[in-house]
């Protein structure tokens, strides 16, 4: 098993179109880590890159200290899902599976060994006379990753390998999934657009927009401490809230003014809203982060109106107007609300994150940019 | 296609009304092909529709395959060389536009490389030109290159099969390459991480995806080398068919029923081809793969 780290690599396609743009990133050995952004951010191109599909218009590939940059891709032993799983028609699925042994001219009786314990830990050893058009979503998606690992690949790659199949059978899979990863302790990267399934499997999540590499953390840490708004808005379901507030003075104490509220500056950004001198700032407040009221409080609550309530089983989502724009509120109180009713969001100061609107950066990323010119 | 079903636009009698039409004109057709099969199995050619013109005999299928030109001549032609010399001709054609069209659809399809547009642009030119262009250049190459007496014949096989197949080409170039567009990049990208060369892909992974199309491919190029005459006529020290029929259909002692017998040998794979292709055409996709 190995690392890989991918040093400033871009992809520029023919006639024009960047594909990914300065790609920072090293995934340790035996880590499983999410490379999570929306539809045509780059996530693809990025895997096709390690796996040598694609070739970088600039920058290197490191898998452990070899660089791999110039490799065919069979000379990497990588392991690669497709989201459509890209099996072989026209032959069964034990063949399927041997595929990649037989092309390395192994003894076909070690490959039949090797396929069906492969085919055993996924449960598909009952399979393996049927063609891939004879099985279900979810056993089709088996037999690709056992496909994959039968090789016995130094790097698991998997693109988006489960958004084919339906919800339910999805979350029971990615347990599974994460179980097998970590018993086999294999360097794994993992592609998705699903934020749920970014912050449930993975190590680390790197966050991936517009081609480049916005984020990288733990699940905790991309999720409470988001770098942009982008990484705000993307995580969490529902997302992060934003008001656009305006920064103002109270004896000598900055405040924040989100249309007729006045709010204190959480304590830990006091110093940088006015280091910083800005006039205007977002605020983030996860929906999980805010409490309900019915009475204000001065400089620790925001007044809103109740727009709707959405009770969902074991919580509740109540979507409220602040001065004009929408805010959602998650609480686990079964609270009786009427529509258009005065309530006042009481936030957890300590959890509040604030952006900078034009670079919609975090201000405490704004400052060590700063810092460092 | 039994259980297939269609967009219900037409009426049923317009939908009749149709029918009739393409029953109308094609009728010319199916009285000819008629005509020429009822007259092997006479006497005398069936003309005109008339009936009293039919003599049932099997004698001359039995003349035929006795090698005779003429009821009376008695000069005995090998008709099964003829055939066999036919069946050359064809399997050739087929085997070589089957192998060169799959590859250079492949190339045009899946790699990317310079003067690839031209190239598409270029053979859809070259099948516009009729075979009867390309005879002048290959009897030139042909001349240039004659050899020593004793291999003339298969020499003159060589450039008939090579210059027929020529013709078919780009054709079966751009079927190919429709077949090939079809197939995810992601089956071809998965079996190059698998370890498989180019040519394996082609091989193991992509052709059989697509046996239905090769199966099209290599029936239109044995079809093109049975029927072909121009090259054949030209090159050919041999006999096929086609020119059988032609010489005694020009020759004066030409007993015409016998004519007719050697044009229904000669109709055979055509016919058992449009019998078989109306299922092969239907189901010809890209098989099994799955949303
Ligand atoms: N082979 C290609 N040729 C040209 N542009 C491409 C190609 N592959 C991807 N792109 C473009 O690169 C960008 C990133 O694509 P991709 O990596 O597939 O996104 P994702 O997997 O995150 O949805 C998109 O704008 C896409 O249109
Ligand atoms: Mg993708």
């Amino acid at each position: 098993m190995v690392s890989v780290k991918l040093v400033n690599v871009t992809k520029v396609f023919r006639g024009g179109v960047v594909g990914v743009k300065d790609i920072n990133l090293v995934i340790e050995h035996g880590e499983f880590m999410a490379l999570l952004g929306p539809s045509g951010s780059g996530k693809s191109t990025t895997l096709y890159l390690i796996a040598g599909i694609y070739k970088p218009t600039r920058g290197r590939i490191f898998f452990g200290d070899k660089d791999v940059t110039k490799l065919p891709p069979r000379e990497r032993n990588v392991g690669l899902v497709f989201q459509n799983w890209a099996l072989y028609p026209h032959m069964k699925v034990f063949d399927n599976i041997a595929f990649p042994l037989r092309l390395r001219k192994i003894p076909e009786s070690e490959i039949r060994k090797r396929v069906v314990s492969v085919a055993r830990m996924l449960r598909i050893d009952g399979l393996l006379d049927r063609y891939p058009w004879q099985l279900s979503g979810g056993q089709q998606q088996r037999v690709a990753m056992a496909r994959a690992l039968a090789k016995e690949p130094d790097v698991l790659l998997l693109d988006e390998p489960m958004s084919n199949l339906d919800a339910v059978l999805r979350i029971s899979v990615r347990a599974e999934l994460k179980r097998l990863q970590r018993e086999l302790g294999i360097t794994t990267i993992y592609v998705t657009h699903d934020q749920a399934e970014a912050l449930a499997m993975a190590d680390r999540i790197a966050l991936i927009n517009e081609g480049s590499i916005v984020q990288i953390g733990t699940p905790s840490e991309v999720y409470g401490k988001p770098r942009t708004v982008f990484v705000g808005g993307f995580l969490g379901n529902p997302p992060m809230n934003f008001l656009e507030a305006t920064v103002g003075y109270v004896e000598d104490k900055p405040i924040l003014v989100i249309g007729n509220n006045k709010l204190r500056v959480p304590d830990h950004y006091e110093e940088l809203v006015r280091k910083l001198g800005l006039n205007q700032v977002i605020v983030g407040i996860r929906p999980e982060d805010m409490g309900i009221m019915d009475k204000p409080v001065p400089y620790r609550t925001i007044r809103a109106q109740v727009y709707a309530v959405e009770p969902m089983g074991r919580e509740t989502i109540v979507v409220a107007e602040v001065d004009g724009s929408q805010v959602k509120i998650v609480t686990s109180k079964s609270i009786v609300l009427r529509e258009d009713q005065d309530i006042h969001l009481y936030p957890s100061f300590e959890k509040i994150v604030l952006f900078d609107p034009k670079t919609e950066k975090a201000l405490e990323v704004l400052y060590e940019e700063e810092k460092l010119e | 296609m039994p259980g297939m079903r269609d967009v219900e636009v037409r009426s049923r009698a317009s939908e009749a009304l149709i029918l009739l039409v393409i029953l109308a004109v094609s009728l010319p057709l199916i009285t000819g092909y008629s005509l020429l099969i009822l007259s092997g199995f006479s006497k005398s050619m069936v003309t005109n529709l008339d009936p009293s013109s039919f003599y049932p005999t099997l004698m001359n299928w039995i003349l035929l395959l006795q090698g005779r030109t003429a009821q009376f001549a008695g000069i005995r032609v090998n008709i099964w060389g003829i055939v066999a010399n036919t069946l050359v001709v064809a399997l050739g054609v087929s085997a070589l536009v089957t192998l060169v069209g799959s590859l250079t659809g492949y190339a045009v399809s899946r790699m990317n490389f310079a003067g690839r547009k031209h190239i598409m642009m270029l053979l859809i030119l070259l099948h516009a030109f009729p075979g009867s262009v390309l005879v002048v250049g290959v009897a030139f190459i042909y001349r240039m290159f004659m050899p020593p007496l004793e291999y003339i014949r298969f020499y003159s096989f060589f450039y008939v099969i090579v210059a027929r197949a020529a013709i078919e080409i780009p054709m079966a170039t751009w079927l190919m390459k429709g077949f090939f567009d079809m197939i995810p990049w992601e089956i071809e990208w998965s079996a190059i991480v698998d370890g498989a060369s180019r040519f394996r892909v082609w091989w193991n992974v992509l052709l059989p995806m697509i046996k239905p199309g090769v199966a099209a491919v290599m029936l239109f190029g044995f079809l093109a080398g049975w029927m072909d005459l121009i090259y054949v006529r030209t090159f050919l020290v041999d006999r096929t068919l086609a020119t059988f029929i032609e010489a005694n259909a020009e020759a004066e002692y030409a007993y015409l029923p016998l004519v007719a017998v050697a044009g229904t040998l000669y109709l055979l794979p055509t016919i058992i081809f449009f019998i078989a292709a109306q299922r092969l055409i239907f189901t010809i996709s890209v098989s099994g793969i799955k949303g």
